[in-house]
Parts: structure tokens; C-alpha cells; sequence
């Protein structure tokens, strides 16, 4: 007699996506309660929202960042599938690995199960900075796996420090303002997941979403697990602590990321873009500094130079939305 | 004119049928990368991962040739360096699959990070060592300091001095680091170019004999979504000294299975190796060349001409450096007068300025009633030849050394003093 | 000649026993990981105005630590206090503003009231020595 967990595992079928919001609630939780998170956690919102969409057949792998320290502590788990660290330096190189080792072994029949859909959760640093040669690689070789970039723009593990996703502007233990340097953080940070896309033109799926927006999430994370090869979903999940923000307004600052333009929901399918969030018009990027610490000491210039990195990137990107004057 | 004398080392030895002519099996001749390969083959390993560097790169190229041409089911995934191999290399083997990859020189220690988590998630891969030495500058010869650099990681370590040893090493490994009393990484190295590309003749068993003698891998806690488990949580402030005491109980619990696996192995296939430490003309004598690796080839060729001349010397060859066979030793270097290690690595302002085997060695000794005098020979660094003269004056070295119990030099640079 | 090997292993008592390569076991799912309560951290307690309330389950999907919860047959939205940290995003995302957040003062139950949460049975087990 097959349990019910064998029956879902081995029942590969696609996974459907969601039409709203209580379909996505009736799922069952792999994340679940008991974990040392910060209440109001984004990258914690995050991972509960992934684990829910990936459903049962998954493997997910934690490079170091807050999401392996912050769950993990004292030799216990929150996940209910199976769960691995890696190094934050080759999440990508160990998901190639593990994927590899399940097309072998299915291949050579030592393996009875199905293939399964195996998943990175990398923070920013481990994909964008110090990990990006594994995640590249791993999207270059075109493994049958799943790369989640959790993107709360800063290493919080360690005390918020800058990372290459951190915005112009921000605060960090790294980057504080001063009078030599007023603006805190001088640099403009990478464009993670377009810059995968452009790096690996061969990749099916990429995606960037928001935990604001849960149930567009949730099937972006289901359409990258459906593709057979590389997928990445660049999710942007926000830090209370290291942004300044009271806990409750993680959603609200999520919202505003979008509404702004600062943040773009995306899909990249066929070779083509798509852009979630269509308003008749931005928002000032003023009412997303404004609620965030991290931002409080940026003066009018500031947020001048930063509202025009927006109006590049919108360009760029050919979104032909007009932003809202202050 | 040294060559020359190598050259014809090599042939007596093989007229002898050292190279094991007395075992069944098909010959074939194949340098040391290509011996690993062939075992490799018939280990029928899952998932191998690789980057270009010289010397090893040609296991590589061997295995990439053999997946091409259906020899072998295996997928071979292109690392994006030697710390990407080494990832590939962890997460197949956390899946359940028998994986190998391998490195030289600064390869090696590009991917240092990664050796703990391996051998601390227990996971039985198996590195394929061509030495190369370290930069500055870019030099390609052997040298054994960038495997040796990894001794303090966890992983068993230990090098083959001829083709045919690095064949039957790798079976071995596999099994012995795949024994469920061990679970734990195994690094196979041989001496870049005088073991890696000088073809000899190797002894190739039967698939069927291979399968008998290594069992499929059984991973017991494989990442599998029917057996939901978590690999690598932080950890109780108390819990980490018992994790390190595991894996020190791992490593150290080897020795049985190591004795167990090898002669099994002589057994079935009709070798003779010492589970862990070579003797080459010991039994009588008074003063020793310690050695590890490819050079013990020439040097056991000195023997023979120095024991020509009524030298009392032999040659002691070690086949592990970790787990280190600390009481094997200390039994057999403990009766002579002198011991001469040569060391083909070096580690800058050690104790003594030697290099890592003899400051392993003198802690070997140390609780030993008879303490040898003891002295390092710094010979084949930079990837240099260890010429047959050298093992000589080596030989003159030790000889005055057991006849006045002293050295004049705690470690002898070979190519600087004995011109 | 035949050597002993001497024991050089570490032998590890009984209760400092680690599981192999430090390995656990998953929670099962929907379930919880009782090694890490995190109901204490909590100053304000969200309490649900059930007339009030839509059923439109925003709050479900909004949780970090998933302790919303259907309840009575999935007619109703509950709380898991003890693990709810009690960080607002339910409140915030009710757009009928049926979740207050109410000071854990002012219930007898309250966090600063209790010895500590440790003492739910299940958790008591896992501390009983």
C-alpha cells in the first residue's frame, strides 16, 4: 500500500497554477510554524509562500543568509521536504549536483521515485554578489532545477550590511551617512534577475515577483518548477529590520516598491517580457523613502537622483508609464 | 644520464613482475589518469564534475570520452571551477549518487571552503589528485603541498606510486569511504606527470570481479522527497564539539576498515599491498628513507644500488597521510637509527623549517622508547626530478647520521647542499 | 608483524548523542517545530472580530510564521498564540479591519503573566531533563 506522500511524489504531473487567493490558501504548508524569523520576516513570508506552491516532490536548498541561521538554530527544521545547507558561496553548483544525480540515477534505475523539483533559496548575497558564479552556472548548464533570489537588498544575517542589491542611498552597518558621504550608499545597485536573462539567453523562465503579492508569486514559482531546465524567480521580500520599518508595514513598503516602479513584477517567457503591474501612472518614488529608516537622512537631491534611476530603469525596460510629479 | 638510470629502474621492475604480470586480468598500458579513469569506469560512477587544469584534466577528458562513446551512463557536468566541482560533486552525493571530481594545485585550494561541509555531511565522493605545485609562479610541476594543504578537513588522503596502485586505489577508496562504519571523502592523489602521464602497464580485472568487490552506494539519509530529512541545521551552542568528535570517530574508526578492505582486496585480486605503510627492504635495515608518492618508485631503485655497495638502508613508503596509521608506524620507525623523510612539500617557518610529513612523523615517534634521529630532505619541490644521486647522497646523510646519532641539519635542501 | 590499533576515537555519552552528520528529521506538514516556540516574542495579540470578518483569507497568505489558520471547519479565522509574533501584517492586509491588536497586558493570559512558554506539555517533554 502506497501512502499518500508517495502517491503525490510519484504522480508527477505539472503543477496548476492558482486562480485566486483561497485556492492558494486550501494548499498544504511545508514551512511551517517555529521558526526564529523577526516577526513580520519578508524573506520568511517568502519561503512559506514557495514551500506552499512547490507542494510535496521538492528539495530545497539553504545557502547560508538569514533564512538557513534565522530557521535552522539549535539542530531543528521548519521545513517539511527535504532540506540541505550549502555554502552561500554554491548553491547553484550544489543544486546542479543534486539534479544531475537524479537524472543518473532515474536513468540507470536506482532511483524509483520522479524526478523531483529542486529548489535554491538564496538571499541577495548568495546570488547576486558572492554566489553569482554558482547560479550562473547552474542556469548556463540548464539543470532542471528552480533558483529563488529572496532580495531584502542588504546581508541581514550579519547585522544589515550592503550588498550588490542594496539601493543608492540606503543605510547600512557598512554604509552610514555622514557629512563626507550624506547619500550613505554611493553605488546603484545590480539588475539581478535581467542580468541573468541577458547572461544565459537559452533560459526559459525567469520571473520577479513580490510577497505583496502572494498569489502572483506563488504561480511564478509554479511555472519556473514547470519548466524543464534552469528557472529563476527574483522575489523581492522585505527586510523590517534592516530597512526601518515597523513590522506590520512589510506588505504596505512591498506595495509601495511596486507601485513606485522602483521594484518590477515581470515574467520572461519565450523570449519576451511581460510586466505584471500596469497603473495609469508611478508613484513619486518619495512615498517609498519616506516610510523606510533606512532612507531617513537622503535630502531632496537625493531622492531627485534616485527618482531618475527609476525613470532610466522604466525606460530601459521600455515601460511606457509616466510617473506622478511630487 | 639520471633518466637514463630511471628509465632502466622502471624495466627491472617490471621484469620482476612488481606490476603485478602474476594477476589475472587484461593488461592495457595506461598512465596513472588513465588507470583512475578505467576504475572509475567500472565503479560505474553517477555523476563526475570537472574544470580544466594540468595535470589531472585528463581523467577528465578519459570520462567525457567514455560518456560520448555509451561506455559509461554518467553525467558529466562542466564546473565553473574547482569550488563549483567540489558543490556538484557535494549535492550528488547528498542525493545518493556515487560522484567523483578532482583538481591540481591551485585548483585544490580555490575550492578549500568546500572540503568541510563534505566530509562533515559524511558524503563518500572521491577526488582524483594529479600534484601540481602552488603559485608563484605558474609552475607545473608536482608537488604535494596543495592535497596536503587539505589534511586538516576531514577527507582521507593518501597517494599511489604507480599506475597500476592508483587503479586498485580508487576501488578501494570507494569502498572504504562508502563503508558504513566511515562515510567519508576520500582524496586519491598521485604525483602530477611521473605517475599521471607516464604510461605502465596496469592489470584491468573483470566488471564482474569489480562488482563483487564494491557494492552499489547505500547512502542512508539521501535528500529524498519520500524521506523528508534536514541536511546541515545550525546547532546547540554544546552540540558542536560532538559534532567534530563524530567525524574524528569516523575518521579514526578507518583503520579496521582500511585493514578489512585491503586484504579482501589482495585476496580477490592477487596483490600484495600493506594496508598502510610499504616496507622495501626493511627488515634488516638500519636507517630509512620515509617517503610518500611517486618518488618512492626511483627511490626504492637507490635502495637496491645503495645495498649493492653493503648500505643498511631501506625505504619505508606510506600510503596514508590521513587517516595517519600513527601506531603502525611508530612500531616500525621506532627500531632504526635514522630516518630520513623526504618531504615534497613544503610549509614555510614549520618547526625545524621541514615540511609536513616530518612533523607528523616526529609526533609519530615522540612517545617511542628508541627516538631515530630524525631529519627532512626538502627534494622535489617546484615539480623537480628526485634524481637517483640525490636518493645517494640522501643514503650518505642517514648513514652518518645512525653512525654518529646526529645531523648537522635539521633539514637538508636537496639540490643546494649536496652540489 | 601484527599492530593493535590503540583507540584514539571519542567516546560521546549517551545524552550528548548527535544524530549522523547532524541530520534531522523534517516536521510533518501543516504541522509545527516545537524546538522553537516563538509565541513569547509577542506585545501585541491580534483577536479577530468574527462578524466583522469577510472570509476573504488575505490574512492566511500574509502570515511569515503560517499561525492564521481556517478553523471551525474553515468557516472561521483562528490564531496560533503560541507561535503568532505577533507582528500586525494580519491587521494591516484586513481590508474590513476585523483584526485588532491588542496589548498582551491586557489579557490574564497575557505574555508577561506567564512563567514561560515552555511549559505547553509538548515543549515540557522535549526540556524534561
Amino acid at each position: 500500500m502506497t501512502t499518500l506522500l508517495e502517491e503525490q511524489v510519484q504522480a508527477k504531473v505539472d503543477l496548476p497554477l492558482l486562480a485566486n487567493i483561497h485556492q492558494a490558501v486550501e494548499l498544504d504548508e511545508y514551512y511551517v510554524m517555529g521558526h526564529r524569523t523577526c516577526a513580520g520576516c519578508g524573506p520568511a513570508l517568502s519561503y512559506r509562500l514557495a514551500c506552499k506552491a512547490a507542494g510535496p516532490n521538492s528539495i530545497f536548498l539553504g545557502p547560508t543568509g538569514c533564512m538557513y541561521v534565522a530557521n535552522t538554530s539549535y539542530l531543528c527544521v521548519p521545513w517539511a521536504v527535504p532540506w540541505m545547507h550549502t555554502q552561500i558561496t554554491d548553491a547553484g553548483a550544489v543544486v546542479s549536483g543534486i539534479s544531475a544525480a537524479y537524472e543518473a540515477r532515474i536513468r540507470k534505475g536506482k532511483y524509483k521515485g520522479t524526478f523531483p523539483n529542486i529548489y535554491v533559496f538564496a538571499g541577495d548575497g548568495g546570488s547576486s554578489d558572492i554566489g553569482i558564479q554558482a547560479a550562473s552556472a547552474m542556469m548556463y548548464r540548464d539543470h532542471d532545477a528552480i533558483f529563488i533570489c529572496y532580495d531584502n537588498e542588504c546581508y541581514s544575517n550579519t547585522g544589515i550590511q550592503t550588498s550588490a542589491q542594496t539601493p543608492y542611498g540606503a543605510w547600512t552597518t557598512f554604509t552610514p551617512p555622514g557629512p563626507k558621504i550624506p547619500e550613505a550608499k554611493k553605488l546603484f545597485p545590480k539588475d539581478f534577475a535581467r542580468g541573468m536573462i541577458a547572461l544565459h539567453p537559452a533560459m526559459q523562465y525567469a520571473a520577479a515577483a513580490s510577497i505583496s503579492y502572494p498569489v502572483d508569486y506563488m504561480n511564478k514559482v509554479r511555472k519556473a518548477a514547470n519548466i524543464h531546465g534552469a528557472a529563476l524567480v527574483h522575489v523581492h521580500a522585505i527586510c523590517p529590520k534592516g530597512w526601518g520599518l515597523r513590522a506590520n508595514q512589510v506588505l504596505l513598503c512591498g506595495k509601495l516598491a511596486v507601485e513606485t516602479g522602483t521594484f518590477h513584477l515581470f515574467e520572461y517567457e519565450n523570449g519576451e517580457y511581460t510586466y505584471q503591474y500596469q497603473p495609469k501612472a508611478f508613484k513619486p518614488v518619495t512615498e517609498y523613502l519616506k516610510i523606510q529608516d533606512r532612507f531617513a537622512h537622503l535630502k531632496p537631491e537625493h531622492h531627485q537622483k534616485i527618482q531618475e534611476f527609476i525613470n532610466q530603469g522604466l525606460k530601459r525596460c521600455g515601460i511606457k508609464i509616466p510617473v506622478e510629479a511630487v | 644520464m639520471a633518466n637514463e638510470d630511471v628509465k632502466v629502474g622502471r624495466q627491472a621492475e617490471e621484469d620482476k613482475g612488481a606490476l603485478g604480470d602474476s594477476r589475472p586480468g587484461t593488461i592495457k598500458f595506461l598512465t596513472g589518469l588513465g588507470a583512475a579513469a578505467h576504475a572509475l569506469r567500472m565503479a560505474d560512477i553517477d555523476v563526475a564534475s570537472s574544470y580544466p587544469i594540468r595535470p589531472y584534466t585528463g581523467v577528465m577528458m578519459m570520462l567525457s570520452m567514455m560518456a560520448a562513446r555509451g561506455e559509461l551512463d554518467l553525467e558529466f557536468v562542466h564546473g565553473e571551477g574547482e569550488h563549483g566541482q567540489l558543490g556538484i560533486a557535494h549535492g550528488a552525493s547528498s542525493a545518493g549518487a556515487r560522484a567523483m571530481t578532482g583538481s591540481s594545485g591551485v585548483g585544490v585550494v580555490y575550492a578549500m571552503e568546500v572540503y568541510s561541509p563534505i566530509s562533515g555531511g559524511r558524503c563518500p565522493v572521491q577526488m582524483v589528485i594529479a600534484d601540481r605545485t602552488l603559485d608563484p609562479p605558474g609552475d607545473f610541476g608536482s608537488e604535494h603541498t596543495d592535497a596536503l594543504s587539505t589534511r586538516d578537513q576531514g577527507w582521507m588522503l593518501g597517494w599511489a606510486h604507480t599506475p597500476q596502485e592508483v587503479f586498485d586505489n580508487t576501488l578501494m577508496y570507494y569502498r572504504i569511504g562508502e563503508d558504513p562504519r566511515v562515510y567519508l571523502p576520500q582524496m586519491n592523489c598521485q604525483d602530477g606527470y611521473f605517475i599521471s602521464h607516464i604510461p605502465q602497464r596496469v592489470v584491468v580485472p573483470t566488471q564482474e570481479e569489480v562488482n563483487s568487490f564494491l557494492p552499489p552506494l547505500e547512502f542512508p539519509d539521501a535528500l529524498d522527497p519520500l524521506n523528508p530529512l534536514g541536511h546541515g541545521p545550525q546547532i546547540f551552542p554544546g552540540q558542536g564539539h560532538v559534532l567534530e568528535a563524530t567525524r574524528v570517530n569516523a575518521m579514526m574508526g578507518t583503520f579496521p576498515v582500511i585493514d578489512e578492505v585491503v586484504n579482501d582486496f589482495n585476496k580477490r585480486f592477487g596483490t600484495s599491498y600493506d594496508p598502510f605503510v610499504e616496507q622495501y627492504k626493511c627488515s634488516d635495515a638500519e636507517y630509512v628513507i620515509f617517503i610518500s608518492g611517486g618518488h618512492a618508485f626511483t627511490g626504492k631503485f637507490a635502495v637496491d644500488h645503495m645495498r649493492e655497495k653493503g648500505m643498511k638502508i631501506g625505504l619505508v613508503r606510506t600510503r596514508w597521510v590521513r587517516p595517519w596509521p600513527t601506531d603502525y608506524l611508530a612500531d616500525i620507525l621506532s627500531k632504526f637509527k635514522a630516518i630520513g623523510v623526504v618531504e615534497t612539500n613544503n610549509s614555510f617557518g614549520a618547526a625545524r623549517q621541514c615540511g609536513i610529513l616530518t612533523l607528523e612523523v616526529a609526533t609519530t615517534l615522540y612517545q617511542c622508547d628508541n627516538k631515530p634521529v630524525l631529519t627532512a630532505f626538502m627534494a622535489g619541490l617546484g615539480g623537480e626530478v628526485i634524481r637517483l644521486d640525490e636518493f645517494y647522497y640522501m643514503g650518505d646523510v642517514l648513514k652518518d647520521a645512525a653512525a654518529k646519532g646526529s645531523t648537522e641539519r635539521t633539514a637538508y635542501w636537496i639540490g643546494f647542499h649536496n652540489v | 608483524m601484527k599492530t593493535r590499533f590503540k583507540k584514539y576515537t571519542v567516546e560521546i555519552p549517551e545524552e550528548m548523542a548527535i544524530p549522523f552528520a547532524g541530520i534531522v528529521e523534517s516536521p510533518k506538514p501543516n504541522g509545527e517545530q516545537p524546538m522553537m516556540l516563538t509565541g513569547g516574542w509577542r506585545i501585541y495579540r491580534p483577536v479577530i472580530d468574527s462578524e466583522k470578518c469577510v472570509m476573504c483569507k488575505s490574512c492566511v497568505l500574509a502570515c511569515p510564521d503560517a499561525t492564521v489558520l481556517l478553523v471551525d471547519g474553515g468557516n472561521k479565522i483562528g490564531f496560533n498564540l503560541d507561535y503568532c509574533k505577533g507582528c500586525g501584517l494580519c491587521t494591516w492586509v484586513c481590508p474590513v479591519n476585523a483584526i485588532d491588536r491588542v496589548p498582551e497586558l491586557d489579557f490574564e493570559d497575557g505574555v508577561p503573566f506567564q512563567d514561560a512558554l515552555f511549559l505547553l506539555p509538548h515543549v515540557e517533554a522535549l526540556y524534561a531533563d
